[in-house]
């Protein structure tokens, strides 16, 4: 689309929150409303009705490029959780899509006929889906921080192979997602943070961060621009100012980052023809010992004040996909609403 | 001399040069140095101050793994030697992440900083029901059980687990937890014993609920 839409969305002072899951969790069925691409169709529209925003965005499920890989590969439904990769695969193998991927293609297709919404479509990013591929993807990644290669330390060629498999699922999740009518795509890459990266090794080079993180984003950027598609960077993670600096590089529509950035001073980091979107902390939305209503109005307003001063476009929202989190479930419905208002 | 391989050994484990751990160990045993004695005279301590370092910001997450892998290598050479002397550490600890949550970051950092202090430490993995923590604190004399969770949506399973650990009887088991989104006000509102923010002060917490 063209970039001038998110600017208009921005300029026009939307506040939105990534928050189907809380619209789905209202239905006791939400299991099987993830496998049925109609019923997933009408829930994403309704979540979008709801938060009165113009895009219709899927359910952050950030499992499900793994679950493709893995049930690929012939590993057991019931293992797929907590199976890692213990030695580089040799060979690459088809990934072929799954019910659910399925179920969600057709919820964008549904979103895009309907033409209510813009669909928006969603995938983890290769690095962030590296890190659930093995048990310790950290030591392997500060190892080859300091120069070691796959051929002095298996996990090294572990963490690189397992980097190359991650791509392989993604990139026809993604293709099938733009295929389905998908406009923009929110690339989540929240492993991409100071926990995976020690600031550290990365105040004497980015090199790693860039062959590991940066490199295979670039590559989905180049599909979703090939595709027509925009770019919504996310991540919630707790980032060094050179990180955001280099996401901006991949020119999105919008970033989305967590609370913990102060997002008037990541302004100042990415040109103003990206969006920036956030970050409310509606991680803490569960409780009101944390966080009450008022609260959020007086930190929504805040934020808003700030990034007016700015100049720069923004979109007021979540710091993430607001979980619908049991027993606390209408705790945070209130305060998504406080700060919609 | 040997104060000097001592302090080296801390140094190699600190650093994270595990073959250099490796190696210093060796030198000390074969020195005739007591092997609870290089656990206790340079190991702990080199884990302990790469605690306090993470607790300051001046080492991050990868450099306490680094350091765990090191200290790993040395524990290698040394655990056989500590079983054939039955000398087992004096604390137990169960941890596991809970039920729903498959993360395992969190979990996996207070269980290296934990062993790096000395407990036997139980790993029982990730989404782990209450019923397996029930059976790993009984079977193996646990006097600590450490409760993680990264998502908001399986906070409420710590509850159903401290719940659960009671009805079972196992009220001389203290419970701590952690993760993300948990507060010290969160484990008060659940009946857990203790709440820790960082996997360094996971130690500190776990040697004062043990010693309550």
């Amino acid at each position: 689309m063209n970039r001038s839409y998110y600017l208009d969305l921005a300029a026009s002072g939307l506040r939105m929150p990534i928050g189907t899951h809380l619209v789905l969790h209202e239905h006791a069925d939400h299991e099987a409303i993830m496998l049925d691409g109609l019923r997933l169709g009408t829930v994403v529209e309704e979540a979008a009705r709801r938060f009165r925003s113009p895009m219709a965005i899927p359910v952050m499920d950030l499992k499900l490029e793994k679950e493709s890989l893995l049930l690929s590969h012939g590993v057991a439904a019931e293992q797929i959780d907590s199976f890692h990769f213990t030695e580089a695969p040799a060979k690459d193998w088809a990934v072929d899509s799954t019910p659910r991927m399925a179920a969600t293609c057709e919820a964008i297709r549904q979103v895009a006929r309907n033409g209510e919404f813009v669909p928006v479509g969603m995938g983890i990013g290769p690095f962030s889906l590296m890190t659930k591929l093995v048990s310790d993807p950290i030591t392997p990644v500060f190892l080859a921080g300091t120069g070691a290669n796959g051929d002095e330390e298996p996990e090294v060629k572990l963490v690189e192979r397992a980097l190359e498999l991650a791509m392989n699922a993604i990139l026809p999740y993604l293709q099938a997602q733009i295929t389905a009518g998908a406009k923009a795509i929110i690339l989540c890459e929240p492993a991409a943070n100071k926990v995976y990266f020690s600031p550290n090794q990365l105040s004497e080079s980015y090199e790693i961060f860039e062959r590991y993180v940066m490199e295979p984003n670039r590559r989905i950027k180049a599909l979703l621009e090939a595709g027509g598609v925009d770019l919504i960077f996310h991540d919630c993670g707790e980032l060094e100012d050179e990180m955001v600096r280099r996401f901006a590089t991949l020119d999105p529509a919008m970033m989305s980052l967590g609370s913990s950035r102060l997002l008037w001073e990541d302004a100042a980091l990415m040109p103003k023809t990206t969006v920036l979107y956030g970050n409310l902390p509606t991680k803490k939305f569960y409780s009101d010992a944390l966080v009450s209503v008022a609260d959020v109005k007086r930190l929504a307003d805040a934020l808003n004040q700030k990034m007016c001063a700015t100049g720069h476009p923004f979109i007021l929202g979540s710091e993430c996909d607001v979980l619908s989190v049991p027993g606390s479930e209408e705790t945070i419905k209130a305060k998504v609403e406080a700060f919609l208002a | 001399m040997l104060m000097n391989t001592f302090q080296e050994l801390t140094d190699a484990v600190e650093k994270g040069n595990r073959k250099e751990a490796a190696r210093l160990t060796q030198v000390l045993l074969d020195a005739g140095t007591a092997p609870l004695e290089i656990v206790e005279s340079a190991l702990v301590p080199a884990m302990s101050n790469v605690g306090e370092k993470f607790k300051n910001n001046q080492v991050f997450v990868p450099e306490m793994l680094i350091a765990a892998r090191a200290m790993k290598e040395a524990m290698a050479i040394i655990q056989p030697l500590l079983t054939a002397a039955g000398i087992v550490p004096k604390y137990t600890a169960v941890i596991g992440t809970v039920q729903g949550d498959l993360h395992d970051i969190g979990k996996n950092l207070v269980a290296m900083m934990l062993k790096g202090a000395n407990f036997n430490v139980i790993d029982v993995g990730i989404n782990v029901p209450p019923e397996k923590f029930i059976a790993a604190a009984r079977e193996n004399n646990a006097q600590l059980v450490g409760l993680s969770a990264l998502l908001t949506t399986t906070m409420p399973a710590m509850k159903t687990i401290v719940d659960a650990m009671r009805a079972a009887g196992l009220n001389n088991v203290k419970i701590m937890i952690g993760g993300a989104p948990i507060t010290q006000q969160f484990a008060n509102e659940i009946g857990a014993d203790g709440y820790s923010p960082d996997a360094a002060s996971a130690v500190d917490l776990a040697h004062k609920l043990v010693a309550a």
